[in-house]
């Protein structure tokens, strides 16, 4: 790889500098949100809100799912590694609370997480519907994960009816709450 | 190692651990941790659940103070002094209400023990992750519960004790897919299985193709199998399914019990399902 000195006397490298826009973004000190424990406290609420006041919200058939937005909106705003280890801690708080075996929210909320590394650093990376498309990609995996564990628990699974009445709707909730959770997110990080 | 293969890595090894407390917690290994977990979260989702119901309880006034304006027109200035007296009691009242159906069911099967519980976290059919139709409630083994108990409201079935913690239990309601009640129809005692449908009512399923099932059929529990007591009312059919190439027709019900509004259930502590039921399925703590 060839380098040849800059205007400023810098060496640029044949890799055009990337934009600071499509870079991932990394926190100042002192940033709202930017430390670890007010994000943890986030994430507690996060959890208790879903378990107990979202569940009572029933359009369509459904509710969102607070969590899963919220991490996907963090893995898009800070880094996806960060959205997978807060998916993971956040899924095993939300298991906890709901009965479900340990692990299912985590490894559901995880992989679906991950699907905010698409598109980084691609043109279409800073696009305000990009957010909306990889919840609406992440909500489906999110769904399928959680049927295909309790299938291998030998729990009776209808995919079909389960992909209609509880993905569909969750899909467009899920869309709905990003279209709030998203803009906010991202002014405080 | 660069950022894409790091979070990778990251991802391995986290899921690596969910699958392990997956396969841990599916086997009961986890119970004890799990108990005293959802101990330490019960008194701030009894507070978030509270300050739902109060949510709840304000918008449901507000709708109500609105109509009664309208209709009440010349009784304005009364309804003003007294909605200050009006939104406290509200609450009482409707608690008070729901504990005397709940005592009157209480006197109408005294074959029966019950243990009352307050809903302190949600499930509701595709609740908190839509997957699994729970509810929480604050009794727990140290109350004398354990897994498979029924759990009724006034109104009829709720479902049955699923995982029990020293002081709180999940109930399996009987919307869930993975619940299957034995039932039969009132009227002409025709048996079947109740099963829960993802996102859609229940539906009274293995009806002989020649029984006679009508719209506004009354569905009970049928006490086949010892995984229920009998005579508990499970629903109404609103649908009838009969397709002459399948070997049994079913039924779509419409439950009794409101389950977006459950807030108070009975136990039925003196009942034991016979063994090999799913009661002896999770233990927690």
């Amino acid at each position: 790889m060839s380098t040849a000195p800059g205007p400023s006397g810098e060496q640029a490298t044949e890799n055009r500098p990337v934009s600071r826009s499509f870079r991932e973004p990394t926190p100042r000190p002192g940033q709202l949100l930017g430390s670890n424990g007010l994000a943890l406290l986030g994430l507690v609420l996060v959890v208790l809100i879903q378990a107990t006041l979202v569940a009572r919200i029933r359009l369509l058939g459904a509710s969102p799912n607070l969590l899963l937005v919220s991490t996907i909106a963090w893995g898009l705003l800070h880094s996806v590694g960060e959205g997978v280890v807060w998916a993971f801690a956040g899924g095993l708080g939300l298991d906890l609370i709901t009965g479900m075996p340990l692990g299912t929210s985590s490894l559901a909320a995880m992989t679906a997480c991950l699907l905010t590394g698409l598109g980084r650093n691609r043109v279409f990376s800073n696009n305000i519907w990009w957010p909306l498309f990889v919840v609406a990609l992440a909500t489906p995996v999110y769904g399928w994960i959680v049927l295909l564990t309790q299938q291998m628990r030998a729990l009776p699974v209808d995919w079909v009816a389960s992909t209609v009445h509880v993905i569909g709707p969750e899909l467009a909730l899920n869309v709905a709450a990003m279209v709030l959770i998203y803009p906010v997110l991202r002014a405080l990080l | 190692m660069n950022r894409a293969s790091n979070r990778t890595f990251i991802y391995y090894i986290l899921a690596a651990i969910s699958i392990a407390l997956l396969v841990l917690s599916s086997t009961g290994k986890l119970a004890p941790f799990e108990g005293v977990m959802s101990d330490m979260a019960r008194p701030l989702l009894l507070g978030f659940s509270g300050l739902g119901r109060q949510i709840n309880n304000t918008f449901t006034t507000v709708r109500d103070l609105r109509t009664l304006r309208t209709d009440n027109q010349s009784l304005q200035s009364l309804a003003d002094t007294l909605t200050i007296d009006n939104l406290r009691l509200k609450e009482v009242e409707s608690e008070n209400q729901r504990l005397r159906e709940l005592l009157r069911f209480r006197q109408l099967n005294p074959t029966y023990d019950f243990r009352g519980g307050q809903v302190i976290a949600r499930v509701i059919s595709k609740g908190p992750n839509n997957y699994l139709s729970t509810v929480t409630i604050d009794l727990g083994s140290e109350h004398g519960i354990q897994p498979g108990m029924p759990v009724v409201t006034e109104r009829g079935l709720v479902g049955r004790i699923y995982k029990v913690g020293p002081n709180s239990s999940t109930v399996l309601l009987i919307t869930d897919p993975s619940s299957g009640v034995p039932a039969l129809l009132q009227r002409n005692r025709l048996v079947g299985v109740v099963d829960g449908r993802a996102g859609t009512p229940p539906v009274l399923d293995f009806i002989p193709q020649e029984g006679d099932v009508t719209t506004g059929d009354l569905v009970i529990t049928s006490g086949l199998g010892g995984s229920f007591p009998k005579n508990l009312v499970i629903g109404q059919v609103v649908e009838v399914r009969q397709r002459d190439y399948e070997m049994f027709q079913q039924a779509v019900l419409r439950p009794t019990v409101n389950f977006d509004r459950l807030e108070f259930v009975l136990v039925i502590t003196n009942f034991k399902p016979l063994p090999g039921q799913p009661e002896e399925m999770e233990t927690v703590g």
